[in-house]
């Protein structure tokens, strides 16, 4: 894992070596950067220096976080840039990678347990549509459908300016503390689910819906009291279309996948088994066929989790949602280098993210992996 | 109140047939049997005979092309063809519980052994509480000779003996009236395997359950059963007592059957395997199925499908059976 | 230096004698086996809806880029008809709705979009088939080596798909797109190589782990073939049926990232359908919804056509490769 991130901080190290013109030329030729500027950072990047020495400090100041200064935002340093960015993209992608995941497993385990029929056809149809569908086309439709034609949502941005003038709090902090309190929940949720399933097996799980929402009540109490509220609604607002787009493109691939992992384990004797055992049927469904099924669907969910990456970055260009994607699309136009290379970094680190969560999730759901 | 000398299973003329490309299969024809309280019955028969289909059509757990056409199953008197699936469902596994052939596979790989037993105890409710339930595990784990601390264990942590065991208690677990064993020890070695039927036929008696043994393996079957029925090409060709059936079996298919076999009672005679193959369910030949591998073979074979001949409770579908004592009845 | 003699099973002496003919005739049998598989294949491959449909959206696009050199040297002016420089001059407003002379109008530069579209769709299957053939030509070679001689060659290239696998494509074409020119040419390399030696070299090894096993292979070894005979006359082969369904998937990934690259500016194209798209777009065309609906119908569409009939090409493709798939249909 630390091998493949060193991996990715080469290369892309080494692309950059490799472009026409060199990396110390774009500082040099940098007119917002004051001379004397210009020699510091020399130094501090050993530009004058052969490839390998520059190579070799390349890596001391990625691993201590100094990325660097951004042209286009001279003087924030790049760190400072992502460091504002990177949360609205984990958003953004968290919500939706999570929102279409089940979906999609919902769905593909619902159509795969009942064949045939208007419904799978359906399904099956309008998710292939979407999955093949070209993302940034299918995102403009949707702001002209729901932002334009109907009004409902903003038509991109990350906040409306109207409603933020005069607020003597920052974007990024009731950003922050959306993102915390989301954590939170969620944290508070499972938690709920886990203690009610160790210790009772006699309480309906139904049981669990009143309090979760019970916790979500608190929140956002705590939230219109705070007096920040109605920032953080416009925040949220803002993600709607963008998130339903995300989840729109992406649930099919989880959903077919389910589906035919589905078909695969109803075949299996232990399905079998469980309907023999006179369990009712979603229970046999549920517990039995999609929790087997759902193991090579979380395999998958890296792809998912890549794929939604990319995407990210075409949705958050096409809704101006200022992430890390935008900003490397920013950063590649005005030949930001600095800042391209941070947040390929970053976008590199959220895809090993990605594998790292996905292993610990599935040796959690496969006890065979568990115990060897 | 049922009287207890009533059979506790009546089948009576079941049919069963299946709907694939090849077009219909008649995978079971007319199948009559009865089964008292407490007995053990065997049904042997090649492979792709019929077995595990009237097993399935007693779980009524049958594919979605299957089209019962005739016959009833009754349970006491009852017929569970007719019940509705949710009375169906809270039968299962309370009246009637399965060992499943190919039993490597039964148990849920992402689930404790015990919790998936306990799982079926929670559902008929037949303990009220959790630790109630965890007790009947772990004697219901000591009876089929496994240490109860193993509940807490994976299935992939057993070997193949250690989880048809579990399989059994699994299907122990709400007290059945009947169970169901479809081959239950064909894929474990013939030590493993003669241990685990020994405990079987112990536990069958010390519960006074009923069993229905299904094996292609006619030694096993004469071990562990009091009836025996045969079945051919979707048909029960014959059947009677276990001792009966075996001393002088009537149809030839029977006798064909006991000499691919070595002899149960140690007897020594020439193994001799049967020729051809079993017809082709979905085209059967006219008249008796068997008649194309049959040494006894006449013209009436051919073209009407065999009497029913009889001795007591032992009974046959041959024109020409071989224990002569069999006369059609009137 | 002798002539060069096909390594393999030894030839018997009447076959030595006429090495050459005797060759052809391998050449042809197995040819013969390949046609036959081919159209067996085919015939499967038609047999499907997806299959016919998407074979149908190939070959119509197909005739489409074969049409506009056809188009541009016959009736169309190069002046007003030309997809990049051609300006229509008797349009009062540009873009200007389908009309007689322009069906799909003009876009917002006064250029025939129709012209646009058929010049693209050219570029789009060299693109696609480029990056396929780069693909498949790196994946096969890897997955054969690597299964071949395994160990640290294989761990060397099972990790290296990891992390092609690890990297997000379109982030990474985008940083590319910066630090050089990406013209059709590299970007179907870029891709090819991210594609061939990812996934596709993971697959394709596994299929010539199970190729090796084969006993042909040890008969190869046996009769004296090399390591590189071994590889290129039997493993590669072997591997094809499966190379040409990936390269189906890769000519979608293709298309949709150049859409991707085209669309957000990034690329350095005459033409393409994400052009075409990224120039309505920066006109702000596109939030005129329905009203310039020429400008993105039919690029979008197009898109999306392509690439899910390829899509569904590699999934038509996909039953015909993997039996097993096959059966569920049954």
């Amino acid at each position: 894992m630390v091998l493949t991130l060193f991996l990715i901080i080469t290369l892309t190290f080494f692309l950059v070596e490799a472009q026409p013109g060199d990396y110390a030329s774009f500082y040099v030729l940098n007119p917002d950067i004051p001379p004397e500027v210009k020699d510091q950072i020399r130094a501090a990047f050993g530009l004058d220096r052969p490839v390998w020495q520059q190579y070799l400090i390349h890596l001391k100041n990625t691993a201590t976080g100094n990325l660097g200064v951004s042209f286009g935002n001279y003087p924030r340093p790049v760190i400072d840039v992502l460091a504002e960015r990177v949360p609205r993209t984990l958003m953004l992608f968290l919500t939706a990678t999570a929102v279409s995941f089940y979906i999609g497993f919902f769905l593909g385990k619902a159509i795969a347990w009942r064949r045939g029929g208007l419904f799978e056809y359906a399904t099956t149809i309008s998710g292939a549509v979407l999955f093949t569908a070209f993302t940034p086309a299918f995102a403009l439709m949707m702001i002209w459908a729901f932002a334009f034609k109907l009004g409902w949502f903003p038509v991109g941005k990350f906040l409306d300016p109207l409603v933020w003038r005069g607020a003597d709090v920052s974007a990024n902090y009731v950003f922050g503390n959306m993102l915390l309190s989301a954590v939170a929940f969620i944290v508070f949720a499972l938690l709920v689910m886990l203690l009610l399933r160790r210790f009772g097996r006699r309480v309906p799980s139904a049981a669990a819906l009143p309090i979760v929402l019970g916790g979500a009540v608190v929140i956002a109490a705590a939230w219109t009291v705070s007096g920040i509220g109605g920032l953080a609604l416009d925040i949220v607002k803002h993600m709607v279309l963008p998130v339903a787009t995300l989840t729109l493109i992406s649930f099919a691939g989880t959903m077919l996948l389910t589906r035919n992992s589905m078909l695969e384990t109803i075949r299996e004797d232990y399905v079998m088994a469980a309907r023999a055992k006179g369990l009712p049927d979603k229970q046999v469904r549920d517990r039995h066929a999609a929790r087997n099924a759902m193991l090579p669907v979380v395999t998958s969910l890296v792809y998912s989790l890549i794929f939604a990456i990319d995407g990210s970055v075409i949705i958050e260009s096409v809704f101006s949602w200022p992430g890390t994607g935008l900003t490397l699309l920013q950063a590649v136009r005005s030949e930001d280098l600095p800042l391209v290379m941070g947040a390929i970094l970053f976008i590199g680190v959220l895809s090993l993210l990605a594998h790292v969560i996905v292993d610990v999730l599935y040796v959690y759901l496969d006890p065979r992996i568990r115990y060897q | 109140m049922t009287d207890r000398r009533d059979p506790l299973l009546k089948v009576d003329g079941l049919s069963l047939s299946y709907q694939t490309r090849q077009g219909e299969v008649q995978a079971v024809r007319d199948v009559s049997f009865e089964l008292a309280r407490g007995s053990a019955l065997g049904l042997v028969g090649e492979s792709g005979c019929g077995k595990t289909s009237v097993a399935n059509c007693l779980m009524r757990l049958l594919p979605d092309n299957a089209r019962l056409s005739a016959g009833r199953v009754l349970l006491d008197g009852q017929d569970i063809l007719l019940l509705t699936e949710e009375e169906m469902r809270l039968l299962r596994w309370r009246r009637i519980s399965m060992v499943f052939q190919a039993a490597m596979n039964v148990l849920d790989p992402v689930y404790r052994v015990g919790q998936q037993i306990i799982e079926a105890i929670e559902t008929h409710g037949v303990e009220s509480t959790d630790s109630g339930a965890r007790e009947r595990v772990a004697r219901l784990l000591r009876m089929v000779g496994l240490d109860p601390q193993l509940m807490e264990r994976y299935p992939h942590e057993f070997s193949g003996g250690m989880r048809q065991r579990a399989v059994i208690a699994m299907a122990l677990s709400c007290d059945p009236d009947l169970m169901i064993a479809d081959e239950p020890t064909t894929a474990l070695d013939v030590i493993v395997q003669d241990r685990i039927l020994r405990e079987l036929k112990a536990i069958q008696q010390q519960l006074a359950m009923s069993l229905i043994y299904i094996s292609h393996d006619i030694a096993v079957v004469a071990e562990v059963t009091d009836v025996v029925g045969v079945m051919y090409a979707g048909r029960l060709v014959e059947m009677g007592e276990t001792a009966d059936v075996f001393r002088a079996p009537a149809h030839p298919y029977t006798a064909a059957l006991m000499s691919s076999f070595p002899s149960v009672s140690g007897e020594r005679h020439l193994l001799t395997s049967l020729p051809g193959e079993p017809p082709n369910l979905s085209d059967p030949p006219p008249g008796c199925p068997f008649h194309p591998r049959c040494a006894y073979a006449t013209d009436v074979c051919r073209v009407e499908y065999p009497p029913e001949v009889r001795a007591g409770s032992h009974r046959a579908a041959c024109w020409h059976p071989l224990d002569a004592t069999l006369v059609p009845q009137s | 230096m002798t002539t060069p003699e096909p390594v393999g099973p030894t030839p018997t002496p009447e076959l030595a004698v006429d090495a050459g003919s005797s060759r052809l005739r391998f050449v042809l049998a197995r040819l013969r086996l390949m046609w036959r598989s081919f159209r067996s294949g085919g015939g499967t491959f038609l047999e499907s809806h997806m299959g016919r449909l998407s074979l149908f959206i190939i070959i119509v696009y197909a005739l489409m880029a074969v049409a506009h050199p056809i188009l541009m040297a016959s009736v169309w002016d190069p002046a007003t008809y030309d997809p990049v420089t051609g300006y229509s001059f008797d349009q009062v407003e540009q873009p200007a709705p389908p009309s007689w002379k322009h069906p799909l109008g003009t876009d917002p530069l006064g250029r025939d979009v129709l012209s646009q579209l058929l010049y693209s769709t050219r570029s789009e299957f060299v693109l696609g088939i480029t990056a396929a053939l780069v693909t498949v030509t790196i994946a096969t070679f890897v997955g054969a080596v690597a299964a071949y001689y395994g160990r640290l060659l294989d761990a060397f290239f099972m990790r290296l798909a990891d992390l092609m696998i690890a990297l997000p494509a379109i982030s990474l074409l985008i940083v590319l797109s910066a630090l050089f020119h990406l013209n059709l040419f590299y970007l179907a390399l870029i891709i090819g190589v991210l594609s061939g030696f990812g996934g596709t070299a993971i697959i394709l090894k596994s299929q010539a782990l199970s190729i090796k096993v084969k006993p042909f292979i040890e008969a190869a070894r046996v009769a004296g073939g090399g390591h590189f005979h071994i590889i290129f006359v039997h493993i590669i082969p072997h591997l094809l049926p499966l190379a040409l369904l990936y390269m189906m998937f890769t000519v979608t990934s293709a298309i949709f990232a150049e859409a991707v690259l085209s669309f957000l500016g990034l690329l350095d194209l005459r033409m393409s359908w994400g052009i075409m798209i990224h120039t309505a777009n920066t006109g702000g065309y596109l939030l005129g919804g329905t009203r310039y609906w020429w400008l993105i119908v039919p690029a979008g569409a197009s898109i999306t056509l392509l690439c899910s009939a390829f899509y569904l090409a590699g999934r038509a493709l996909d039953e015909v490769v993997n039996p097993r798939l096959r059966q569920r249909h049954d």
